[in-house]
């Protein structure tokens, strides 16, 4: 029994520490992964695309010389753990942070404000482009609104009317659905959104109501196990639906769990494809996993999304430094507004954020299953109004 | 050492902690408390008051779970329903945010009044689900209500005293030390009255309880409506030291989460309820916090330990049924009785 209260005792004491060692001048960076919590799936490898980006930059040199420390755990998406994380980390004087969902970037998003430290993440939320209401997140990707109206664009160019959303049944996935609507309303065009029921491994009622409406297209803001399902279903009922994948299923995993289902599929991804050519993944991704021995093509879209999130906070660090400003979240800050026409190295649209408006990315192309691979269909569509 | 307690008058019996040991702890606790915002970091500071509002929430449920005997699977739900309450009324009325906690309790209270009804006559199991329910219709609730915001986060604005501002950690540790304070006394209290008392005869045994006189039906309703009220009051305090109400905070998860705390803290003790909360809370940040202290000399532990510290949940309920039922709270009072006779126990 006393040997038990020693162990509590030595345990209380290292989480009270915090463990760590504090080594001056290294750039200090929090971030939290989802490498064991329901979106590990999609986490893990952009996680990995986060920490290889920080291993990458700290084997050239680092940024102007410094190292960069970059601190971060697994909070299996549950938001008091990143909260917990969060606080441990600023309490280090971290100057920027890599968030992952949308429950722990709307919970921190408030208090990213008052400490002043610039906040990534891959919830692509309307709301979060917005410098009134989240003055410190910056989006590297396409909102989900503007990928929604990208697909409707593509849609309603080829000739539909109608248009179906098929969505988790979550704030995320609602999340694109009135200004979808609201876009559609004006160009002429009907929107439908069907909430797709957590968990369920069939979706033939919510198909017939697809059907019912007269949709010709099928545009899913969903992970790709479930859509995976939906695209099952769609060739066993024989539909001539045309499926749209936006964000998070637009990846490896979505054309795996599908097989021949997935054929045809058009993904709208903002970001490039590990077989597309950029320029980015060529020359600088390729050349850093093969010679770390990872395999890029098992890593997929999600690494690189990652690596990119990453690149920007980075670059926004850099920017300081070559300003001879003092490094400070908001000195970042000031830097990413700054910056226009930023190039992703082809993995996306540049990006441009302003003191107004921090969606930097309004543009995405379009992709098609072929064979089992995504391959580019269109070139940039832009977000029109 | 000491032979026994012996009171020599009412108001001696009526103490809650009439030894001197007991009351030195107590004061070593109330120090404590009192000296660590002024040592701790930001970070501590965090894990105290996230430990704070679950123990306050804890308590909540013990009270239904622990002595009146109903299982309750609906504690997120109930949290989610006085956060957004409180939020909604600083931001829609404009209400001063201290007036508000107050009043979403009540509303908790009587909406977990509601889905206690069942309570008459569905027990056990049938209750965990007909709770699960509520958990499911209140989430769903919000997401659907035009009033919550449904998708979007509410943001509630920053509390403040007298100008100051409170939602900072330090400042809001205070707040939630005052209010754990004033529901530890109240529970503990509670069960003094007959109100307490009726509770712990239906839960021990209710067709005997029914037979002396208490009102089974009342009385589970009332402790369904005493448990939701202060469960409520968690939540608001998280609303607004949060200033983010989002509903992936609330999910079942939650429940479990609070429900494993009374389980392993102990069922029907509101010490262990604390005990419970700081366990539960704490247990993900040490985990962490090992495996990063260890990576240095074993780097895979890094890509470990994430999952040891999932397993780790389960694995410490397992450990706490075998082995101690009734939880942290009988491991410390095993402990204190092991001391009270000491070296002379027999």
């Amino acid at each position: 029994m006393k040997k038990l209260l020693l162990l509590v005792i030595v345990l209380l004491a290292l989480a009270a520490c915090g463990g760590g060692n504090d080594e001056e001048d290294t750039i200090k960076l929090g971030g939290i992964h989802d490498l064991t919590g329901p979106t590990s799936d999609a986490g893990t490898p952009y996680a990995d695309g986060i920490r290889d980006y920080i291993k990458f930059v700290n084997a050239n040199g680092g940024v102007d010389g410094r190292q960069i420390d970059f601190m971060s755990q697994d909070y299996a998406y549950a938001v008091d753990q990143a909260e917990q994380l969060y606080s441990q980390y600023t309490s280090k004087e971290i100057i920027g942070f890599q968030g992952w969902g949308t429950g722990d970037t709307e919970a921190l998003r408030g208090r990213v404000a008052e400490d002043k430290i610039p906040f990534m993440s891959a919830s692509y939320s309307e709301t979060l482009a917005d410098p009134a209401e989240a003055p410190y997140n910056f989006l590297v990707g396409t909102s989900y609104s503007g990928q929604f109206i990208i697909a409707l664009q593509y849609a309603k160019d080829n000739g539909a009317t109608t248009v179906a959303l098929m969505h988790h049944d979550s704030p995320f996935g609602t999340s694109p659905l009135a200004d979808g609507k609201a876009w559609a309303e004006a160009n002429g065009m009907e929107v439908i959104g069907i909430p797709m029921p957590k968990g369920a491994s069939d979706f033939t009622a919510e198909l017939t109501q697809v059907t019912d409406a007269g949709a010709e297209y099928i545009v899913v803001q969903n992970v790709s196990s479930p859509a995976a399902t939906l695209a099952k279903d769609i060739n066993r009922l024989g539909m001539d639906t045309q499926m749209i994948c936006l964000n998070w299923c637009s990846d490896e995993l979505f054309v795996e769990l599908s097989g021949d289902a997935a054929e045809g599929v058009i993904a709208a991804s903002p970001f490039a494809f590990v077989n597309s050519g950029a320029s980015l993944i060529e020359d600088e991704i390729r050349p850093y996993t093969e010679e770390a021995g990872i395999d890029l093509e098992a890593k997929g879209v999600h690494y690189i999304q990652g690596w990119v999130t990453m690149r920007l906070m980075v670059d926004g660090i850099r920017e300081v430094v070559a300003n001879g400003d003092e490094l400070t979240g908001e000195n970042i800050h000031a830097a990413l507004e700054g910056f226009t026409n930023y190039s992703t190295g082809d993995v996306t649209t540049p990006l441009t954020f302003t003191s107004s408006d921090h969606a930097g990315n309004k543009a995405l192309r379009l992709y098609q299953v072929k064979n089992g691979v995504h391959e580019q269909m269109t070139d940039y569509i832009k977000v029109s109004d | 050492m000491e032979s026994g307690v012996f009171h020599s008058n009412y108001k001696k019996d009526m103490e809650l902690r009439p030894t001197p040991i007991m009351k030195g702890r107590l004061v070593f606790v109330i120090v404590l408390a009192l000296i660590f915002p002024f040592v701790a970091n930001n970070y501590q500071l965090t894990l105290a008051n996230q430990v704070g509002i679950f123990a306050i929430a804890a308590i909540g449920l013990n009270i239904l779970t622990g002595f009146t005997g109903q299982i309750s699977l609906g504690t997120g739900g109930f949290m989610a329903i006085g956060a957004y309450g409180s939020g909604l009324l600083v931001t829609n009325l404009g209400m001063p945010w201290w007036m508000t906690v107050p009043i979403a309790s009540l509303v908790t209270a009587v909406i977990g009044a509601f889905f206690g009804l069942p309570s008459l006559r569905l027990k056990g199991l049938y209750l965990a689900i007909a709770t699960l329910a509520a958990q499911q219709v209140i989430e769903w609730a919000i997401i659907r209500s035009p009033f919550t915001g449904g998708v979007e986060a509410l943001v509630v604005p920053s509390p403040t005293i007298l100008g100051v501002r409170m939602s900072t950690d330090a400042n809001f540790y205070w707040i939630i030390l005052i209010s754990l304070a004033i529901v530890v006394m109240f529970a503990v209290n509670l069960f003094r009255t007959k109100i307490g008392r009726a509770f712990i005869a239906i839960r021990d045994q209710d067709i005997a309880a029914e037979v002396m006189g208490v009102n089974v039906f009342l009385y589970k309703v009332m402790s369904f409506a005493l448990s939701s009220a202060i469960i409520g009051f968690a939540g608001a305090l998280l609303a607004q030291y949060r200033g983010i109400v989002n509903y992936e905070r609330f999910t079942i998860e939650l429940s479990i989460s609070i429900l494993a705390m009374v389980i392993i803290g102990g069922l029907g003790s509101v010490s262990g309820s604390i005990y419970g909360a700081i366990l539960i809370s704490l247990l993900p940040a040490i985990l962490s916090n090992l495996g990063t202290a260890m990576s240095d000399s074993i780097p895979a532990m890094l890509t470990i330990m994430p999952f040891i510290q999932k397993g780790m949940f389960g694995v410490v309920i397992i450990l706490f049924l075998i082995f101690e039922p009734e939880g942290i709270a009988k491991i410390w009072k095993n402990i204190k009785d092991y001391f009270r006779l000491w070296p002379f126990s027999y």
